[in-house]
């Protein structure tokens, strides 16, 4: 049906991302769709994400792994580089995509991003302005909304 | 051409596809004369739209602005969106009361396939509205809504 044109290599990296999963993530494909994963990040220790747990949704396009995975997060949360709709902005997502590249990786690359904000190259201007101008601030907003959405959820 | 069509053995999730279809409908689409947007920014689920089609030429329409609402549920884009005008229209597919437009009298609705989108809904609503049986009917003063 559906999945039975399935890559081998979709089918590898779902292989091992079950049974060696990263630190801190966890990815399964849905059911009806095994090119869409459901996914959880856990806030990284030391950043106004810990003690969160933060879902999102992954999917390979057809183009895989010639074109990078869609991600966004689930979860509300305050980072620069992440809007109100979840879309993430990270370089290997978009133009420094390449086909070595994992979702694996992908998702490292996102728990990575979580703990090194990057507001010089943001994606929701507000929060970027807000952690330029007063970091210690806008790191107090990003746990206020971490105990918010992202713990007992 | 079709967006998110993306071959026979590929299904692009709900929430992918509508994303897809927000960055379409922020580019812009051909002419202009069919345009939507996200109504609420910050729906994570992204259900709520506002659609406008300008009226085609040589028509009663020409010239109006017509806005309508649609709402994709869960099930979007198994099932179609509930579409409705808000600014007054008469046409035969879109219930006098309530401006929605009905399934029975469009098509495309009761037809529905997973590859359709709001941009073929709109573009099918303004084809409509130049058909022989619409685009001489007298229409309710311009800028009144449902």
């Amino acid at each position: 049906m559906a999945n039975s044109n399935l890559p081998r290599r979709i089918i590898k990296e779902t292989q091992r991302l079950l049974s060696e999963p990263a630190p801190g993530i966890s990815a399964s494909p849905s059911e009806d769709n095994m090119r869409y994963f459901n996914v959880m990040i856990l806030g990284p220790t030391q950043s106004p994400y810990e003690g969160g747990v933060f879902k999102l949704e992954l999917f390979l396009p057809e183009e895989y792994p010639m074109a990078a995975p869609k991600v966004r997060f689930l979860t509300k949360i305050y980072h620069p580089n992440i809007d109100k709709l979840g879309r993430i902005c990270l370089d290997i997502l978009k133009d420094k995509w390449s086909p070595a590249l994992q979702i694996r990786t992908v998702l490292l690359s996102i728990q990575a991003l979580l703990s090194a904000p990057n507001p010089d190259d943001p994606l929701s201007e507000n929060i970027a302005k807000h952690w330029k101008s007063n970091e210690a601030e806008a790191v107090e907003t990003a746990k206020e909304w971490t105990r918010l959405y992202a713990i007992g959820a | 051409m079709t967006l998110g069509s993306g071959g026979s053995s590929v299904v692009v999730p709900r929430n992918f596809r509508l994303l897809e279809e927000l960055e379409r409908g922020e580019k812009g689409i051909g002419d202009g004369t069919v345009s939507y947007g996200m109504d609420d920014g910050d729906d994570i689920y992204m259900r709520s739209w506002t659609g406008t089609i300008i009226g085609p030429h040589n028509t009663v329409h020409e010239g109006r602005i017509y806005q309508l609402k649609l709402f994709c549920d869960k099930d979007y884009p198994e099932k179609p969106p509930s579409v409705r005008f808000h600014s007054r229209v008469n046409m035969t597919c879109v219930n006098h009361e309530n401006g929605v437009v009905e399934p029975k009298k469009f098509g495309l609705l009761a037809n529905w396939q997973r590859e359709y989108t709001m941009e073929d809904i709109l573009t099918q609503l303004k084809k409509e509205m130049a058909a022989p049986h619409n685009r001489k009917l007298v229409q309710p003063p311009e800028g009144t809504y449902f």
